[in-house]
């Protein structure tokens, strides 16, 4: 488990990050979510050791994190991240050398890494040569080959097309299946919502949300769509509960202070009146939350 | 705040196993080391244009051995018309075979004055000796070549001399007692010793100043590739940034040392097949203290050029990072050739400056024994010095990637 414990960084009179506090579980996939200045990134090369904090800490196992252990973590900086001359295989194996490998070991998974992403036949090329998506392909192997304890990968789906999306995520999903914690930060809403257990939700330097996908929705208002009879117009009149959106037959309401009772009282009204068509609970998505939490 | 743990996934084959935990290389810089200099040694553009400095050196050594082998010893030819004329062209060989370069000269004898006179234009001879009355003349097509007068000048005087002095009743070693003038060098020197000793102290000093100047170009530019490209943070995380540049200090002095060393090795064999191969042996003691003086003056600056490209942020930005270095070298160079005097032995001591200077002042002689040890252990101490100035910019510059950072900023981050 990696914890992240009220880190805190300046830079000149602006706090980049602000006491920000949060936890990637062992096996966990976590998303980092936040507008560019956020603080994702600061806050990541925090953890990798790039940057030192003004204050708080970063744990792995409850004890803090120094080299041996950061040299074990898989780190994916943002954006590029190799040398743009240098052919892509020779790098690799180059990194995985630092990582402790021998020549044969390293040439063996490196040349295995790049089969299975497709660059088998690129190996020798230089990476300045290969698109951006290819690049992005190396920058992942780069971050797994030294079989990390844990991933930090900063924007690791962006440039990406929907098939190099799926091995991505596969290739994740493989660490946290081998309880390998994964934080990964995007601007892909939906992606995070679809591989992450948890995310958190960086807005000006501060955790402003966290929690699963789940949660977050049960933070946001309580809302009901009702669809009756005839015309729904008395609903205006009905005691803790404010009309969003009103359309003959069908109403969207935001029960005032989350009161279910306010909600159940609503319900009963319909049906004392006539036939009620839908009677449903609308759930933001997490870009609206996401709107709303960073607004 | 809560998270739930991961859901059942599908496990992977590569997944990676905790037991066959990995430890980082124990000799990172080795590996940093051996990476610079596989990448410069297949850079086609080094490889090429080291190969061109070698040809141009074998070039330039070849003309001269080609040029050396024309230009064999003149042998002349003179046209005489009677017996002492043949004996005074016979004397003038032997004045001619008593002097360094190695001229002869022979005697075509004709009938008369009128045949050598008629050679001389036809341009079968090189001049002819005729006499009228009492007086010898030299004849020629466009004047004599100058040995040839002298010797046959001499031969003449020598020959009247004689003549006259005998019938004086004397000799002509009575004649000539004290009338000798003998020259003395008291330096010792040669003329052409002391210009092999200025172009051997240049060609040191000039390819000091190159490889200082390429190769710590080369670091900065490799660090700043490193830092644009983001790779550093990768290394940072896996290795000591100080074993990171070790590495890259070490990767580049062993190939500036390696290319200096092919350079001089390269003319030194060379040289050896030229008429210079006599001077090769006054060369062994300069060159000795040179290699460590190279590599003691190449560290000290290599640090600093690493600083120098860690305060950039990207390419663009080397040239005003790396300008005061540039300066600086080119200063020293120009200010070493220069100088003279007590002002030349001082800067023989000044570290950098006694790269040039030092193996300069050996190859001229009169140097104490302590001197060039004293210069270079000053040099030591200066590397250590700008190593760790250089470093400590380095590691603080090295992650700031929000633009160039200035000298007095990078010394306010924290490390």
């Amino acid at each position: 488990m990696l914890e992240v414990d009220a880190v805190t960084r300046s830079y000149a009179d602006t706090k980049a990050v602000d006491s920000v506090s949060f936890t990637v579980p062992t096996g966990a996939m976590v998303g980092f979510v936040g507008g560019n200045g956020a603080g994702k990134t600061t806050t990541m090369r925090m953890i990798m050791g790039i940057l030192a904090p003004d204050s708080g800490t970063v744990r792995w196992r409850g004890t803090e994190l120094d080299r041996a252990i950061r040299s074990r973590i898989g780190y994916m900086p943002e954006e590029r991240g190799l040398y743009p001359k240098q052919p892509i295989r020779e790098q690799l194996v180059y990194l995985a050398r630092l990582h402790g490998m021998s020549q044969g070991q390293a040439r063996e998974r490196i040349s295995g890494l790049l089969e299975r992403f497709g660059l088998g036949e690129r190996m020798e090329d230089k990476v300045e040569t290969l698109s951006l998506g290819n690049q992005q392909r190396g920058q992942i192997i780069a971050a797994v080959l030294g079989e990390p304890v844990a991933l930090v990968l900063d924007e690791p789906f962006s440039g990406l097309d929907p098939a190099a999306v799926d091995q991505m995520s596969e290739l994740l999903r493989e660490h946290t299946a081998a309880g390998v914690p994964v934080l990964f930060s995007s601007h892909q809403l939906d992606l995070v919502d679809r591989l992450c257990d948890s995310i958190v939700v960086l807005h000006e330097g501060q955790v402003v949300a966290r929690g699963t996908s789940e949660e977050l929705r049960e933070t946001g208002d309580l809302r009901y769509r009702l669809t009756v009879d005839d015309d729904a117009g008395w609903v205006r009149t009905q005691q803790g509960v404010s009309v969003l959106d009103l359309d003959g037959p069908h109403v969207l309401v935001e029960i005032e202070g989350a009161d279910q009772r306010a909600a159940q009282r609503l319900l009963a009204e319909a049906v004392r009146r006539g036939g009620v068509h839908e009677f449903s609970r609308v759930r933001p998505s997490l870009s609206e939350i996401y709107r709303e939490v960073a607004a | 705040m809560s998270v739930v743990q991961s859901r059942p996934r599908r496990a992977g084959g590569e997944a990676p196993a905790e037991a066959r935990a990995l430890t980082p290389d124990s000799r990172p810089w080795a590996l940093v080391a051996a990476r610079e200099i596989r990448v410069k040694l297949t850079d086609r553009n080094f490889l090429i244009s080291t190969g061109i400095t070698l040809l141009l050196i074998l070039g330039l050594l070849g003309l001269q051995a080609f040029i050396a082998a024309r230009e064999e010893a003149p042998e002349y030819t003179v046209a005489v018309s009677s017996s002492q004329g043949e004996v005074l062209v016979e004397q003038s060989e032997s004045v001619l075979a008593s002097q360094e370069d190695g001229a002869s000269v022979t005697a075509r004898t004709v009938a008369d004055p009128v045949a050598a006179r008629e050679l001389v234009g036809e341009g079968d001879v090189d001049a002819a000796l005729v006499q009228r009355e009492n007086t010898w003349t030299l004849l020629s097509d466009g004047g004599p070549p100058g040995e040839l007068a002298r010797s046959v000048a001499d031969a003449v005087r020598t020959s009247a001399l004689s003549a006259n002095a005998e019938a004086a009743g004397t000799s002509v070693a009575d004649l000539m007692s004290g009338a000798q003038l003998d020259e003395q060098d008291v330096s010792g020197e040669d003329d052409a010793e002391r210009v092999v000793q200025i172009v051997a102290g240049i060609v040191f000093g000039l390819l000091f100043y190159m490889a200082s100047l390429t190769y710590g170009i080369s670091i900065a530019n490799s660090v700043v590739e490193e830092k644009q490209s983001r790779i550093v943070e990768i290394l940072a995380a896996v290795i000591p940034v100080r074993a990171l540049l070790t590495g890259k200090v070490l990767g580049n002095t062993l190939l500036a040392f390696g290319q200096m060393a092919l350079i001089v090795g390269v003319s030194l064999i060379g040289l050896s097949f030229t008429e210079f191969d006599r001077y090769l042996p006054m060369m062994t003691e300069p060159l000795l203290w040179y290699l460590p003086f190279f590599v003691a003056g190449f560290v000290a600056l290599a640090c600093m050029w690493a600083a120098a490209g860690a305060l950039a942020s990207r390419t663009e930005d080397l040239q005003s990072t790396t300008l005061p270095l540039t300066l600086s070298l080119v200063m020293i160079f120009v200010v070493a050739l220069n100088l003279d005097g007590v002002a030349r032995t001082i800067g023989s001591f000044v570290p950098v400056m006694s790269t040039i200077l030092m193996p300069m002042r050996l190859l001229e002689g009169g140097v104490s024994w302590w001197e060039p040890l004293a210069a270079f252990v000053a040099t030591l101490a200066f590397s250590y010095l700008t190593i760790t100035v250089g470093s400590s910019l380095y590691r603080r510059a090295l992650m700031q990637t929000q633009g160039r950072v200035s000298l007095r900023q990078a010394m306010r981050l924290p490390e």
